[in-house]
């Protein structure tokens, strides 16, 4: 009893000092507040040190800490968001809202369902914590309260449940369902716990004005029990690419009899079996039993609802076979579909990049990296107004060969053996000596030619406006590569 | 840099026909010692011009926007004509001039408009209007640092304005009116505003330029047309058209790594542009190859960095191309498999990338059918679409500048000669529920590949099947949407009806 007199305290006087009208809640929800449980003995507070990414040195390796939130869910484990994770240097606990930090470890992290596990082995940080249970039942409110630690003090405040979606996670291109609701605070998404009737019913992952998305509980605890059995294949998605039957004429000019339904693909999947996959003019019916309407949408028992897409991981996850009945030239037909991984590896021009430090290749002076989406988020914030229109467009372009990634030239440190080419920059490489280039790689493994056409290293560019090929000193490059990397403080000539 | 360039010009000014301040007259209406541009009375043969224009809606294409009124300057040439800027009469519906100290209004017309050069003539309707007017002389090009007066009714007055600046430097420069060109232009210190647009830029009693635009972000920087691009313009229309200034279709990189000149077997001695890239079908792919060594342009050595010596200055190489008229022969020097040679390229003009610069004088071309418009894709018509920063607009946004300057020269077989877009829809029972509404490329319609406009009507007009397919471009297939014929082709006057629309087509 002592615990919730305390912790109610505590609210109040965090309410009062910010200056926000706390009179203003009624004698019940006082008295709900004093019946709540104690989520100061499971909210933790996590600092997470992390590299960020030069795209114009990515040699260079600053480091930025943020503060966010988790929660124990289980002895000896504090459940987060994965945001801020993958380029982790260092991880710290704390519980109570203030005092020591402790030494933590990632024990697990996923980044397309945009959730991590964290462990520590000092004992001392699990006492007086207690673990906070998931929601079993979808609750659609109308409110619910949200939890987070706010200087020292714990701050529980009320959301108005908004809406189930389904959209890309904050780290993943998988599309699953998520919680919406809608409150004045600012500054969330950073893993608050979204709570009703003493269960966590979301944990915060962005906030765009009025509306703070969050993982649903449901979500989260399918994907933490399927991780703890062992058989967690990652999200899945679907890789074909369709739009909304809402225009009638188009299903009857695809053929389709009786009522208007389902949706119609567009461009087929490219990492699924053709044969087992839909394919353009198809018409999706259902999917996993599921009826398909013309927005797309189908009627999930427990959301509502919601785009198909959430269908690619509801029952199950990656490499999963899901039915879906299409119409395909004047009758129905069922696919068994496999649902391809969410992988970030497979895009041409990945949106994120996960495995490791960035990469680089440092060639007579001539930088290379991948072309991805990190690189081009070097311009800052208003990265699509200011990064080289042509290297963004490479992420929605038709590929015109089977190359599986790009490499960009970036820049040019500049060196008596780049004479002339000190400003060749953002283009695309197409083949050096002849060889066709996708990674980097690839790169080194063409510049190691031993006795180049002509003496020279020849460098080729897509075709273009821009700049079409250079050479380098085929002779010289070595020595001149190793006098860059020391000349510029570089600490390695490449890192693959 | 097409984006930081800004015309002069472009705003309607109340201007009144004023005396300059110590100017001696003609009528004598004011009196005070002559300065040194009045020894000759230069400035009689300025006169404001005074537009009425209507731009079309480019996402609307049967429509203009309201009338929009400017101001620029023009000068007195020989063969009584006046010499002004493209942009100062461009989509002009009415242009008057005011002579030096004139109450009247004179109309007049266009002669000649040079869009991609931003020269024009205009010419009253009456001739006797500029009688007694003398003449303006051109002179050579300025030397950098020689002082040049520029002349004009710009902003901020109601008279004459005279300001004195020295030539800074000159080069090529990107001119903003075509908005995908770039020529020869004096830059200088003197004020170029709004309004002296068309104006002329004195040295002594001859005429060295055109002033024609600003940069923003520069201080004390305009620019002005050199005479060489005034004579060229001149020379050109004299057989009663306009061709433009020729374009080879070819672009040189420097050559000034050691690496690359060993390869093709040059010495280190300076000389040498090489080619980098050629247009399939233009005239220098006829006759150059890539990493051809351009050592000579129309006489004039190129440098290893690309530039010619250029009458004292240093210019980008490309100066050279732009002299000869189109069907003129420029003699090339060139450094091919170790050896010299002379070769010759017939210059040609050139509008493939028409639709790639902003459009003028031209109204856009469309196809109406059953509320779906149906317009070229045109940096016009690109300029109408907002670029959001989420990926999925910008994203439509990106498909369209892509196609129109980046895949003709990335992949000449893929690219169509006249893009199309879905411009918009106009709502009606027939299309209503129709979900892509505007500002999507198309690819094909019942099957047919759309290359151009025309390919529109005759894909709509010879399909016999119920229903009308479109398909647009996507980033694979793009989507899919669909008509009912018979309702399409029922609705279709009546759409016009509702819309006000006279015509359903301007091709």
């Amino acid at each position: 009893m002592h615990f919730f007199r305390h912790a109610f305290l505590r609210v109040v006087l965090t309410v009062s000092a910010l200056g926000f009208v706390a009179s203003a809640a009624a004698p019940a929800a006082r008295a709900q507040l004093l019946a709540r449980p104690g989520w100061e003995r499971s909210l933790v507070n996590i600092e997470v040190t992390f590299k960020l990414y030069d795209a114009f040195q990515p040699w260079n390796e600053p480091t930025r800490a943020i503060r966010k939130h988790g929660v124990v869910v289980a002895p000896g484990e504090v459940l987060t968001t994965a945001q801020y994770l993958p380029a982790h240097t260092l991880v710290r606990l704390q519980k109570g809202g203030r005092g020591r930090w402790y030494d933590a470890r990632v024990k697990w992290w996923d980044a397309q369902s945009n959730l991590a596990l964290l462990e520590t082995a000092d004992a001392a940080f699990w006492e007086g914590l207690a673990p906070a249970p998931l929601a079993r039942n979808v609750s659609r409110g109308p409110d619910f309260e949200l939890v987070r630690w706010r200087d020292g003090n714990l701050e529980t405040r009320r959301v108005e449940f908004g809406k189930f979606t389904v959209s890309e996670g904050a780290l993943g291109f998988a599309p699953h369902v998520q919680l919406e609701v809608s409150s004045d605070l600012p500054g969330l998404g950073w893993t608050e716990l979204i709570v009703r009737d003493g269960a966590i019913h979301g944990l915060t992952t962005y906030s765009s004005g009025r509306v703070c998305g969050a993982l649903p509980a449901g979500f989260v605890r399918r994907v933490l029990d399927a991780y703890r059995a062992g058989d967690y294949a990652g999200l899945g998605y679907f890789d074909f690419t369709w739009q909304p039957g809402s225009n009638p004429e188009l299903l009857k000019a695809l053929g389709l009899e009786g009522a208007p339904r389902g949706g119609v693909v567009h461009a087929p999947g490219r990492e699924s079996d053709a044969a087992r996959s839909p394919r353009p003019r198809d018409i999706i019916l259902e999917v996993g039993g599921f009826a398909v309407d013309v927005e797309g949408d189908y009627l999930d028992p427990d959301y509502g609802h919601l785009m198909l897409e959430n269908l690619a991981n509801r029952a199950r996850f990656a490499g999963a076979t899901i039915p879906i009945k299409v119409w395909r030239e004047g009758r129905e037909l069922t696919l068994d579909y496999v649902v391809p991984r969410a992988d970030f590896a497979d895009e041409r021009v990945p949106r994120e990049v996960f495995d490791g430090a960035p990469k680089y290749l440092v060639a007579g002076g001539l930088v290379f990296q991948p072309l991805a989406q990190p690189f081009l988020r070097g311009w800052g914030d208003e990265w699509r107004k200011f990064a080289p229109f042509r290297l963004q467009y490479t992420q929605f372009e038709k590929a015109r060969d089977a190359r599986k990634s790009l490499v960009v030239l970036s820049g040019v440190l500049p060196d008596t053996i780049n004479l002339g080419y000190q400003e060749a920059a953002m283009l695309v490489v197409d083949k050096v000596n002849g060889r066709e280039i996708a990674t980097l790689a690839d790169l080194a493994e063409a510049l190691r030619a031993p006795s180049p056409e002509g003496g020279v290293h020849r460098v080729e560019f897509m075709p273009g406006r821009g700049l079409q090929r250079v050479v380098l000193d085929a002779a010289t490059l070595e020595s001149a590569t190793k006098r860059v990397v020391e000349f510029y403080g570089l600490p390695a000539a490449e890192r693959l | 840099m097409r984006a930081n360039v800004f015309l002069i010009g472009w705003a309607w000014l109340a201007v009144f026909l004023v005396a300059g301040a110590k100017a001696q007259t003609e009528t004598g209406l004011l009196e005070g010692p002559p300065p040194a541009v009045a020894a000759a009375a230069p400035e009689r043969a300025v006169v404001q011009i005074l537009v009425s224009s209507q731009v079309p809606v480019y996402d609307a294409p049967w429509r203009s926007h309201p009338i929009r009124r400017s101001t620029g300057t023009g000068f007195v040439i020989e063969g009584g004509r006046i010499l002004t800027n493209a942009h100062v009469i461009a989509w002009a519906k009415q242009i008057l001039i005011r002579r030096y100290q004139d109450p009247r209004l004179v109309p007049a017309r266009v002669v000649f408009a040079g869009h991609d050069c931003d020269l024009a003539l205009i010419e009253p309707l009456d001739p006797r209007d500029l009688e007694g007017v003398k003449a303006l002389e051109f002179g050579e090009l300025p030397a950098v640092q020689s002082t040049v007066v520029t002349c004009g009714y710009p902003a901020g007055g109601d008279q004459m304005s005279f300001t004195r600046g020295v030539v800074s430097r000159i080069e090529v420069q990107p001119y903003a009116h075509p908005g995908n060109r770039a020529l020869l232009a004096v830059q200088t210190d003197a004020a170029i505003n709004p309004g002296n647009s068309g104006g002329p830029v004195f040295q002594g009693d001859k005429v060295v330029g055109v002033a024609f635009q600003g940069m923003p972000g520069l201080q004390n920087a305009g620019f002005f047309i050199p005479p060489e691009v005034v004579m060229h313009f001149l020379d050109d229309v004299k057989d009663g058209r306009y061709d433009g200034f020729p374009m080879a279709g070819v672009s040189f990189e420097q050559l000034q790594n050691p690496a690359y000149r060993r390869l093709l077997g040059l010495a280190d001695d300076g000389r040498g542009a090489r080619v980098d890239n050629l247009r399939a079908d233009g005239p220098a792919a006829r006759v150059l190859r890539p990493d051809d060594v351009l050592l000579e342009a129309g006489g004039f050595p190129v440098g290893s960095d690309g530039m010619i010596p250029y009458f004292g200055n240093r210019v980008a190489a490309s100066v050279a191309f732009h002299r000869p008229q189109a069907g003129q022969a420029l003699p090339l020097k060139i450094w091919r498999d170790g050896a010299e040679l002379d070769v010759e390229v017939t210059m040609e003009a050139y509008d493939g990338d028409r639709l790639a610069g902003r459009q003028h004088d031209v109204l856009p071309r469309y196809f109406i059918h059953a509320g779906l418009v149906f317009t070229s894709l045109s940096q016009s018509y690109l300029d109408t679409v907002g670029v959001l920063g989420r990926d999925r607009v910008w994203e439509g946004w990106a498909r369209l500048l892509h196609t129109l300057h980046h895949l003709p020269a990335e992949d000449p077989a893929a690219a169509r000669p006249e893009p199309v877009v879905l411009a918009g829809i106009l709502p009606h029972a027939v299309n209503a529920d129709i979900g892509v509404r505007g500002r999507a490329l198309i690819h094909r319609i019942n099957g047919v590949r759309i290359e151009r406009l025309e390919d529109v009507r005759r894909a709509f007009a010879e399909h016999a099947g119920t229903h009308h397919l479109l398909e647009f471009v996507g980033h694979e297939e793009g989507p899919l949407e669909a008509l009912d014929r018979a309702k399409a082709a029922a609705a279709h006057a009546e759409i016009l009806r509702n819309y006000s629309i006279v015509s359903d087509h301007r091709l």
